[in-house]
């Protein structure tokens, strides 16, 4: 059995019982060396469709969570689970629960990065007092807004006003926490909170993969979230000015919010200022300020004064993605995808309304970015076999999109690797209106491919 | 990935029922076991297929069984009825497993556990009815039929369960407008089954709601026992464990039953 990854989070789906006897079953050696090299901040198995399990069962989980955190520094834990499995789940390990309990995928998401910029207000309780401030801190560096009930009075009488909230978290524990940098997304800027004393850690702690991601899709401004520091020493230095440097590359900017140079030697700062980071006393003084936002790419990429050009490496390519896009599509819809035409030219729309986008960046032996722009109706058949229901709304059609891309991603991937290319692929990322994808792409040289399907025509644009 | 018109071109194909068997079926239906089992000793796959079935450790017999009028005997209307639906779904068998990592044998082996199960299951809810008793034999032709459609397309669908996790029935469903429980209605249907038998195969998914009370009952305790099954470990290496999608919440008030009866 393989883990499905939706964003940052990967889930194994059991179904049925599971004891000591078949849970071996579920993995084989080929799954847990797939499971070892997920790209993942987040490995989670889900008891929804389990009807029985022990503690036997859950070992063999167990086992391998514990392999992959150890390994990766992700969280680790259970999820999809009503309250007599929490219950029972507290019972096999007591206190010494060591890997984390969500109560549903959607609350496990409010606990990892994403693209997304949506900070959601949730409901919070947990009878022990230091789980219920370490997932309020965790929530709120994830940049969503937590209301923590004090009391199971509290928390009771507050649920039931269940419409003021994204969720209600409840029979839910965090396990080994904090080992990586929260990470969330403010309008086009990524915010990553930082704490303690900074030393060489902060290299294992930084997901580096999320970051290059980021910068791969088009984020130009990164904010690091440094009230809390106390501190960091050279070793930590470092770390930032390399990110500094390879952030150059992009022309995107880094900036530091809320440091002290109390314990801190002042001549780092002047080091960090040399690399390029620049420092700011409060976060307002960036995300209230339009203009400095804009100056600094949080405004979008319009900015961007650096282009990347369009390579050989890429052209040669070309065949290779348009491929993946029109087998998926083929795959997903068994309706054929005719190509009209393909030119060298910056992302032209002819009608802007009523279309959704979205897009995923590569990276490895080539790099780059593809996007996809398609009417909303096609959006919508392209993804119905993954929504199956005819009555949608358009965050769910844009989720599903998502979902798409990241299946071309894929394929694109499998087909590059047949001619010994390796290739990573990003987080993908959608568009519910297309002037925002033009705040990223409009100055953007690439090959453009106008394609027509059932009578629609959508638009494939490959670029870097 | 997978068209109406190949789900048609499929079911078009299906072998009809030989005419021994036929012949066989008919009597055994009227509980005339010496004839059924006149008509059956002609067929000598038949023959085998019974002496293998019957000799099987799930039905604990200490000495080789071999005779079919025996074998009949043994089993009585109902299981003979439910013993001649399996064999025919062993011709639809594939040459060599492709999409599940299933043999043959292991195959038979979860039709024998399946019935003597079922058996049990009835036996526990006091009904007596050999219509109902068939049914459970053709259920595994949703792994039959999963398996001749979707062998060719395994890599395809890797890739769309890395992202979501689809079953191989709901894909179907969503490509085709069947699952793969109609698909072997359909087949039970080619095969003269019931009505009574080819409704229980159709509610046994556990996705419809419209079902009368009795039916109902008997889809939970249907939809239990093939999870019950597929939850053993050569299953689960099979892949059996996720090609179709457990509906949880349709079983949970039999659930404690289940565990009485089977476990």
């Amino acid at each position: 059995m393989r883990a499905v990854v939706k964003g940052r989070i990967g889930v194994f789906h059991l179904q049925g019982f599971l004891d000591g006897n078949n849970a071996p079953s579920f993995l084989t050696l080929e799954d847990i060396r797939a499971t070892e090299s997920l790209n993942v901040d987040m490995l989670l198995v889900s008891l929804k469709k389990v009807i029985f399990f022990n503690k036997n069962g859950l070992d063999v989980f167990v086992k391998l969570l514990t392999k992959v955190r150890n390994l990766k520094h992700i969280v680790v834990g259970f999820c999809d689970y009503d309250h007599t499995k929490f219950q029972a789940i507290n019972s096999f390990y007591g206190h010494d629960i060591n890997f984390s309990l969500f109560k549903s995928e959607k609350i496990a998401e409010l606990f990892v990065a994403t693209n997304k910029n949506d900070s959601k207000t949730v409901l919070l309780y947990n009878a022990d007092p230091s789980q219920r401030s370490a997932m309020a801190i965790e929530l709120f560096d994830y940049g969503h807004n937590p209301v923590i009930a004090q009391s199971l009075s509290e928390f009771e009488t507050k649920k039931k006003t269940t419409d003021l909230y994204y969720a209600i978290i409840e029979d839910t524990h965090l396990g080994f926490f904090g080992q990586k940098v929260a990470t969330r997304v403010t309008g086009n800027a990524v915010i990553y909170t930082i704490s303690n004393f900074l030393d060489a850690e902060i290299a294992e702690t930084f997901n580096i993969t999320y970051h290059n991601n980021s910068l791969n899709v088009g984020f130009r401004l990164f904010i690091f979230d440094a009230y809390k520091v106390i501190s960091m020493n050279i070793h930590a230095l470092n770390f930032f000015t390399k990110l500094a440097s390879s952030a150059a590359e992009y022309n995107a900017t880094i900036c530091f919010v809320g440091l002290t140079f109390e314990k801190t030697p002042e001549i780092f700062k002047n080091d960090l200022e040399d690399a390029g980071i620049m420092f700011f006393e409060t976060m307002d003084n960036i995300l209230k300020n339009k203009e400095l936002l804009q100056e600094l790419g949080g405004g979008g990429g319009a900015t961007v004064k650096q282009h990347r050009a369009l390579n050989k490496g890429l052209i040669n390519e070309l065949s290779h993605f348009i491929d993946a896009t029109v087998s998926t599509l083929n795959m997903m819809t068994n309706a054929q995808a005719t190509k009209n035409s393909l030119n060298i030219q910056t992302l032209t729309i002819a009608n802007p309304a009523d279309q959704f986008a979205s897009s995923i960046g590569f990276y490895g032996d080539i790099d780059g970015l593809i996007i996809l722009v398609f009417p909303k109706a096609i959006a919508k058949k392209a993804c119905e076999l993954l929504i199956g229901e005819s009555n949608v709304t358009d965050e769910e059609v844009l989720d599903s999109l998502a979902e798409f891309v990241n299946i071309i991603g894929g394929r694109a991937k499998v087909l590059l690797s047949e001619n010994k290319k390796r290739l990573d692929i990003t987080l993908p990322r959608t568009y519910s209106d297309i002037a925002t994808l033009m705040e990223i792409a409009q100055t953007k040289k690439g090959v453009q491919v106008d394609l027509s399907f059932e009578g629609q025509n959508f638009i494939f644009f490959l670029t870097r | 990935m997978i068209t109406p018109e190949e789900v048609a071109f499929y079911i078009q194909n299906i072998p009809p029922t030989p005419s021994v068997v036929q012949q066989a079926l008919a009597y055994a239906r009227e509980g005339d076991l010496i004839k059924a089992a006149k008509y059956a000793q002609e067929d000598p796959a038949l023959r085998l297929y019974l002496k293998t079935l019957l000799n099987r450790p799930i039905y604990g017999f200490k000495n080789e069984v071999s005779d079919v009028s025996q074998i009949f005997g043994i089993l009585g209307v109902a299981a003979t009825q439910q013993t001649l639906y399996h064999y025919l779904l062993s011709l639809l068998l594939p040459k060599k497993w492709e999409l599940f990592a299933l043999t043959n044998h292991q195959f038979y082996d979860l039709q024998a556990s399946l019935g003597k199960r079922w058996e049990t299951i009835l036996d526990h809810l006091k009904i007596d009815d050999k219509e109902i008793h068939s049914a459970i034999a053709l259920i595994p032709a949703t792994i039959i039929v999963c398996e001749a459609l979707f062998a060719s397309k395994k890599k395809e669908v890797e890739q769309l369960r890395s992202i979501k996790a689809l079953d191989y029935n709901t894909i179907l469903k969503r490509l085709s407008g069947y699952d793969l429980f109609d698909l072997a209605a359909q087949i039970g249907q080619m095969w003269e089954m019931s009505e009574k038998t080819i409704s229980l195969i159709r509610s046994a998914s556990g996705v419809h709601n419209e079902l009368f009370a009795e039916q109902k009952v008997l889809a939970q305790w249907i939809h239990l026992l093939l999870f019950y099954q597929f939850s053993q470990s050569t299953y689960v290496s099979a892949g059996l464990n996720e090609f179709i999608d457990f509906q949880i919440d349709f079983v949970q008030d039999i659930y404690d039953s289940f565990c009485q009866v089977v476990q």
